[in-house]
């Protein structure tokens, strides 16, 4: 009976034309990515090259690289290597092809609002989830067609048990949904304007929880869902342990989870969240260590392939720099070294080895791997691939050096101290001036990665246009069904394999407990701050200010979150609190210094220097590598929504008076005046200065450290006993 | 070609890829194991109360350094008479005039003439009566309401001394474009 059945075969058509749209997505987003990194990494090293244009800062273009390399670059590439793969590890082809494009054409639309938006300043300034609104609600739509097309095809597979590359993308598909829903829950505003509903640390933990399993979720479990199956196939070798791959799937999804507070060490956020984001990253060492080690021992016996094979050569590496990247994560998630290298380019070189190293070759390797199939031509030149490995591979060598050179550097010149006490560089600008050099070797390095590239594509381009004219799809013939076609009895972790929606729930389950007994403690506030000084909300012109801070990203440049460790507080005063930040959406603790922390900046300077900060960093602190902001003395501040915004901060818990909710925009109006007369008083006499945002920022910059209710000490660098 | 341990696992066998039986490497269980201990004292440690919190912590680091800036002593100033000596030395005001291209210049301008902060040239003082040791005052404790820093800690003492003489020296020079005068008349 069984044999009868597995005799009747059935062709099944996959679907490819789907997998070329998404490859060729790859490589045109790509190409925006990396130009824009080149141009931030170069911003860096040469600030006129901000151009004085809104548009081009680095605020603003740092952004879009990020959202360019990781949904546009990686987005595509994923789901161009899933939709190959699955059809294939199910013999069946895709669930529904409406639904397939409608994914494409959806996904694509995404990046082109993303590569709108972010250049005119519409952010939540939240890292790697500063799409607005409308754009989060899209992305969550869409990744949900996706997962139903994803599921739909599991469900029709012809083939009784799921391989491992698909466990990888179902925890991803699944997580992926959870922490972008999660993280975006925000309250509009207006169209492209909204606020998070979460606050302050809530808002900090919550966002990290997201941001470090963007890392875990999008670019290294569907990753690996790629490794398992291209290495092998690349190779023609089987996989080197089906029970390595268990072990280290489950652990890894079910540790990743909790690791997102190691963003956050010596922060304000409470210790012992602090402590499990330590330790549970530690713990991670091993399970991220099992899928180089399955990868790398798949090529046991074929290793002269890494000389002969340019792919085996960018998949090695990927392997190889997924290593080195997960060894470097556990280390920098221990307190002491996080003291060192946390907001410093440590941190920027480490991500780069990863995604450079990682899933860049990972792509390229499979883009090679994959043309041909598709297309049904050779390679036009394999010498150019070699070329693309040498010359990429000597880029992320240089950025990584560089990067992990700067950031060393620089984190022990903050806490440099001379036998009295005192710090040895008080002044920031000089650390920064240090490593100015080190910027421009990985604008070098990362323009070495963009030419391997432009390689690639000049390769590909020759190869698609000797590609035979009449391009079929692929045609396979397959058993009717599998599903009964292993008549041997399957038990434990197999007889999971074979049932898909246990399976999911479980991934699910792994993912989601540790989230919850992570996050939960910190819905409750008020918990963590009823033994703090009590704070006041932002006057609505210091809310103006603020929503210009974030317009601007300044958050990519500038933390406000001054940490409990000595050099911290020695330089910038006093420990930042809970309860400074409680009615900060979003918050803007930040993750790098390229300029000096702000938490405690206000009513530190005068208003004038502020404002000739702004127009012109230079004139107040010579060689500061900091962008003009000119169009702030040009553009007006918008008073007209500042009571909608009071409204909607009010509705989330913001205790705002009566009085303040129906005059904001008068009250935000009369503040300026001050501000404004302060500035003409000493010699600042553009009119109708009090209409521009450059005093609403003003009077957010003068706000920054000093909204505890006064008992005195607003003085932050006097630290003894003010603790 | 293929080690002896690696056996295929029959049944396995996913468009075309086979998967091996092969156990799970020695020293990679053993690290992982580790880590996982590790993690348990650690946490054991840190939230029983016998490891310090990072407030405690903090608080020792900066006991530290209070010990070390009050083993200094205080500072001995020189008289008004002996700093006036000083103050001619060319060396000094050298060290004097970089220091305050680079940390004073934005506030008072590059000529001393005023501009977010007062002219220094003039004869009208806000803060004392422009001796030396006024000035070395001023610029130590910084003017907090007015948005001057306090240069100490920052500064080392004789860098201050050195600005202080450069300032000195530069009193009657009539800048261009000075800064209305602000303060008492000093005769």
């Amino acid at each position: 009976m069984e044999s009868l059945k597995n005799n009747q075969l059935v062709k099944v058509i996959y679907d490819d034309k789907i997998v070329k749209a998404f490859l060729l997505a790859t490589l045109a987003f790509a190409g925006i990515a990396f130009l824009v990194g080149v141009l931030i990494a170069l911003q860096l090293a040469y600030w006129p090259l901000n151009m004085n244009l809104e548009w081009l800062t680095y605020g603003r273009m740092r952004p879009l690289h990020t959202n360019a390399a990781i949904f546009a670059f990686a987005g595509n590439a994923i789901f161009a290597g899933i939709y190959y793969s699955t059809q294939r590890l199910c013999k069946t082809r895709l669930f529904n092809d409406t639904l397939s494009w409608i994914h494409f054409w959806g996904w694509q639309a995404i990046i082109l609002a993303a590569a709108i938006s972010l250049p005119l300043g519409y952010s939540q300034s939240k890292e790697y989830a500063e799409l607005e609104w409308p754009i989060d609600i899209a992305i969550a739509v869409i990744w949900v067609i996706f997962g139903v097309n994803f599921f739909g095809t599991l469900i029709r597979r012809r083939e009784k048990h799921i391989y491992v590359a698909l466990w990888f993308y179902i925890s991803t598909i699944i997580t992926v949904a959870m922490l972008h829903i999660v993280n975006s829950i925000e309250y509009p505003v207006s169209f492209m304007k909204s606020y998070p509903v979460w606050a302050g640390v809530q808002d900090a933990m919550i966002q990290w929880w997201y941001g470090h399993n963007a890392v875990a979720f999008f670019l290294t479990t569907p990753f690996l869902g790629l490794m398992y199956y291209f290495v092998p196939k690349a190779v023609n070798r089987p996989v080197y342990s089906y029970r390595l791959s268990i072990v280290h799937f489950w652990a890894l999804i079910f540790l990743y989870i909790w690791a997102g507070p190691h963003h956050l060490l010596y922060t304000a956020l409470p210790d012992w969240a602090q402590t499990f984001g330590m330790v549970f990253s530690v713990m991670l060492w091993a399970p991220s260590w099992g899928g180089m080690i399955n990868g790398l021992l798949t090529l046991r016996g074929v290793w002269h392939l890494l000389r002969t094979d340019p792919i085996i050569k960018f998949f090695v590496t990927a392997l190889t720099f997924y290593g080195m990247s997960t060894f470097e994560g556990p280390l920098l998630s221990i307190k002491s070294v996080s003291h060192i290298a946390h907001y410093t380019d440590w941190i920027v070189g480490h991500v780069h080895g990863g995604t450079l190293g990682w899933n860049g070759f990972m792509v390229f390797g499979m883009i090679y791997f994959l043309i041909p199939k598709l297309w049904g031509r050779q390679m036009y030149s394999k010498s150019m691939m070699v070329s693309h490995f040498w010359i990429g591979f000597a880029g992320i060598l240089l950025y990584y050096v560089s990067m992990a050179a700067a950031g060393i550097t620089q984190g022990l010149m903050w806490r440099a101290m001379d036998a009295n006490g005192n710090l040895l560089y008080p002044d920031f600008v000089e650390t920064v001036l240090k490593i100015v050099p080190l910027y421009w070797v990985r604008a070098l390095g990362g323009g070495l990665y963009l030419i391997g590239f432009f390689i690639m594509i000049y390769n590909v381009y020759k190869t698609i246009r000797m590609a035979p004219a009449v391009q079929a799809d692929t045609e396979v013939m397959v058993p009717v069904s599998a599903l009964d076609a292993h008549p041997e009895a399957s038990t434990g972790h197999r007889r999971l394999e074979g049932l898909v929606p246990t399976f999911s729930v479980l991934a699910f389950l792994a993912v989601f407990v540790g989230s919850v007994l992570e996050i939960y403690p910190s819905l409750n506030l008020k918990q963590y701050i009823k033994n703090e000084t009590p704070v006041e909300p932002y006057s609505p012109l210091e809310l103006a200010g603020r929503d210009i801070y974030i317009r601007e990203g300044c958050y990519t440049c500038h933390s406000q979150m001054i940490r409990q460790v000595a050099d911290d507080v020695l330089r910038f005063g006093k420990p930042s609190t809970i309860s400074e930040s409680m009615y900060d959406r979003p918050f803007q603790w930040g993750s790098k210094r390229t300029g000096p922390d702000l938490a405690r900046v206000g009513k530190k300077y005068p208003n004038l220097w502020h404002y000739k900060h702004m127009i012109d960093p230079r004139s107040v602190t010579p060689k500061s590598i900091m962008p003009n902001y000119p169009w702030l003395a040009d553009h007006p501040t918008d008073f007209v929504s500042l009571r909608k915004k009071v409204a909607v901060m009010r509705s989330l818990g913001v205790p705002y008076d009566d009085n303040t909710l129906a005059q904001a925009d008068v009250m935000a109006e009369n503040e300026a005046k001050v501000i404004a007369k302060d500035l003409a008083d000493q010699g600042i006499t553009q009119s109708g200065l009090d209409k521009k945002e450059i005093v609403a920022l003003i009077a957010y910059m003068q706000a920054l450290g000093q909204k505890e209710k006064k008992k005195g000490d607003d003085d932050g660098k006097n630290v003894a006993g003010s603790l | 070609m293929s080690n002896e341990m690696d056996k295929e696992i029959v049944g396995h066998d996913y468009d075309g890829i086979k998967e091996y039986d092969n156990p799970l490497p020695g020293w990679w269980l053993l690290t992982f194991y580790g880590t996982i201990i590790f993690a348990f004292i650690y946490v054991a440690h840190y939230e029983s109360g016998s490891g310090n919190s990072l407030k405690k912590d903090l608080e020792i680091a900066l006991a530290q350094i209070e010990t070390l800036k009050s083993s200094v002593g205080p500072i001995k100033l020189d008289s008004e008479e002996v700093l006036l000596e000083k103050a001619k030395d060319p060396k000094l005001l050298a060290v004097g005039a970089e220091q305050f291209q680079g940390k004073c210049a934005s506030c008072h301008g590059n000529e001393l003439q005023g501009l977010i902060g007062p002219n220094l040239t003039d004869n009208f003082w806000i803060h004392g009566k422009g001796t030396l040791t006024d000035v070395i005052t001023t610029i130590r404790t910084g003017v907090a309401d007015k948005g001057m820093p306090p240069w100490e800690g920052i500064l080392k003492n004789e860098e201050i001394q050195a600005l202080a003489s450069f300032i000195h020296s530069k009193y009657g020079s009539q800048p261009a474009n000075p800064k209305e005068p602000q303060g008492q008349k000093i005769e």
